[in-house]
């Protein structure tokens, strides 16, 4: 079998003294979706923030496109393909959606032209971008937001785009269309790995999920097959 | 009405110098949460190098400037690069302190080798006369080049790659770091544009007033003082800011003597702070 694109392997982290997380592994194979679930504090934030090296790990590997990343600064993790769309989207207040996308190309060296090319490539999946762009980013509404967030992290070309919290906040039918726009992003090569509480969301659009409990990975399978579990059932889809 | 319009020149004049001191002082305060307390040493050290340029030199102040922009750039660039970014994540208060204590240095390391003697660069250019207002043209070019100074720096912060990434810094810096940009990098850039600003203000101050070391404290309360009036962090606030101290000292200078000017500035200072502590253009909650 081929390496996965992702493998987290027996990594801890933390913030100062607390640990969050205890001996995580997880892998995400290249082209897919795959979901993180578990409650508030579980430490789903706080895997990702350690995969994309704002938190170094304090023990463990994390191997990317065949590269050792643990340890490495949030711009060398961006440079190697991995894109964080971080919890609550944190746009740049002060600057348009325009330069907020920019932001997102911010490490690429490519020709001005290319640059413009993609960011078309973002106006086409999310047209209220275009017609938004000259607009402070943070007068958007929270779907818009989430939308210019994705676009951002989109703007890097990443193989692996990450993106925490999706749902949160925003009205179900603005999450049927992201969640429309993630699977049309996957479906031109990007391997996603999505954090989400909203577990019927999070199953229906990835192909596989880890259940975090306490900084630890509880479960993990197809979605399909999980779905069925009688304690997924029980403790994240209320049934 | 001649003498109202004298005053606004001379308000415009200084105005013009204010916003130029205190831009680079707030852009480093609002991106970094720095307080800047080198300053005003900077300031007259771009005096001091520009008066020396051409005294020594024969070089001409408006030559001299672009290099002295350069150096002080490097010389705030090593400073936060090496010694400030150790502990820039600290409280404001501990990094207050360091910058004091690089002061001290700098400002004692001037005075002993420069003296306390004021020096000034006389260029004679002679006058200018217009609707009755008198300007000297050296004092009309150092205006001039303030403002065009704190023009081209709104430019690069509004429309170019590295202001997008000063401006991503400043608003989150986490969000930052995860578009690749280097926050240690861009905090000595963003340091560098500061001291870059303040010694060109400088050596444009050394062809209008005499700069002498002891003052390195009345250039850091003007910054102080303008930055209060207009609002921290932008290139807009702190042109108001200065152009309205600028305004008030000349006036007040005029109606109640020079020695007045400056309390009254700091009076308006504290005022604003009990009623409109953000300043006049200043929003809350940058964070």
């Amino acid at each position: 079998m081929a390496e996965p694109l992702l493998s987290v392997q027996g990594v801890s982290a933390g913030y100062g003294d607390v640990q969050v997380l205890w001996d995580v592994n997880l892998s995400v194979e290249a082209g897919r979706i795959v979901c993180l679930v578990g409650s508030n504090g579980a430490g789903k934030s706080t895997l990702l923030r350690t995969i994309s090296g704002l938190i170094k790990p304090t023990r463990g590997q994390i191997r990317f496109a065949g590269r050792d990343l643990a340890g490495a600064s949030p711009d060398e993790i961006l440079r190697a393909g991995i894109a964080h769309v971080p919890e609550g989207r944190r746009l740049f207040k002060g600057l348009t959606v325009r330069d907020n996308l920019l932001l997102g190309a911010y490490l690429r060296n490519d020709a001005h032209a290319d640059i413009v090319r993609d960011l078309d490539a973002v106006f086409a999946l999310f047209p209220i971008l275009k017609e938004r762009q000259n607009q402070d980013a943070t007068t958007l509404s929270g779907g818009e937001q989430q939308m210019c967030a994705i676009g951002r992290g989109m703007m890097a070309r990443p193989q692996l785009l990450m993106i925490d919290e999706l749902s949160l906040g925003l009205a179900p039918r603005m999450v049927e269309r992201i969640a429309e726009a993630l699977t049309e992003i996957n479906r031109t090569g990007v391997t996603i790995l999505l954090v989400e509480q909203d577990v019927l969301t999070a199953f229906e659009l990835a192909d596989y999920a880890y259940v975090v409990e306490t900084g630890r990975i509880s479960m993990e399978g197809n979605t399909s097959t999980l779905a069925d579990d009688p304690r997924v059932r029980q403790a994240y889809l209320g049934l | 009405m001649q003498t109202t319009l004298q005053i606004a020149a001379n308000g415009l004049m200084l105005g013009a110098l204010y916003a130029c001191i205190a831009v680079g002082f707030s852009l480093v305060w609002g991106v970094l949460n720095v307080i800047n307390m080198l300053h005003g040493s900077f300031i007259v050290l771009g005096g001091y190098m520009a008066f020396f340029a051409w005294r020594d030199l024969g070089v001409h102040p408006l030559v001299s400037l672009a290099v002295i922009a350069g150096l002080l750039f490097l010389l705030g660039w090593g400073l936060q690069y090496g010694i400030i970014n150790r502990v820039v994540m600290q409280p404001v208060l501990t990094t207050l302190t360091l910058t004091f204590g690089l002061d001290m240095i700098v400002y004692n390391f001037m005075t002993l080798a420069f003296t306390a003697t004021p020096r000034r660069i006389v260029l004679d250019l002679g006058n200018i006369e217009f609707l009755g207002v008198v300007m000297p043209v050296d004092r009309i070019v150092a205006m001039v080049l303030a403002l065009a100074l704190t023009g081209l720096l709104f430019a690069v912060l509004r429309s170019s790659k590295l202001g997008r990434a000063i401006v991503a810094v400043r608003m989150d810096r986490d969000a930052a770091a995860l578009m690749g940009i280097r926050v240690d990098r861009i905090y000595a850039i963003t340091f560098g544009i500061g001291a870059l600003m303040a010694g060109a203000c400088g050596s444009l101050l050394a062809v209008v007033y005499p700069v002498t070391s002891s003052m390195t404290g009345l250039f850091l309360g003007k910054a102080f003082v303008v930055c209060v009036i207009g609002g921290l962090g932008s290139v807009p606030g702190a042109l108001i800011g200065g152009l309205s101290l600028g305004f008030i000292e000349s006036a007040a200078g005029h109606w109640l003597g020079p020695q007045d000017a400056m309390t009254i500035g700091f009076v308006l200072m504290i005022l604003l702070l009990m009623t409109k502590p953000t300043g006049l253009l200043g929003k809350q909650g940058y964070e």
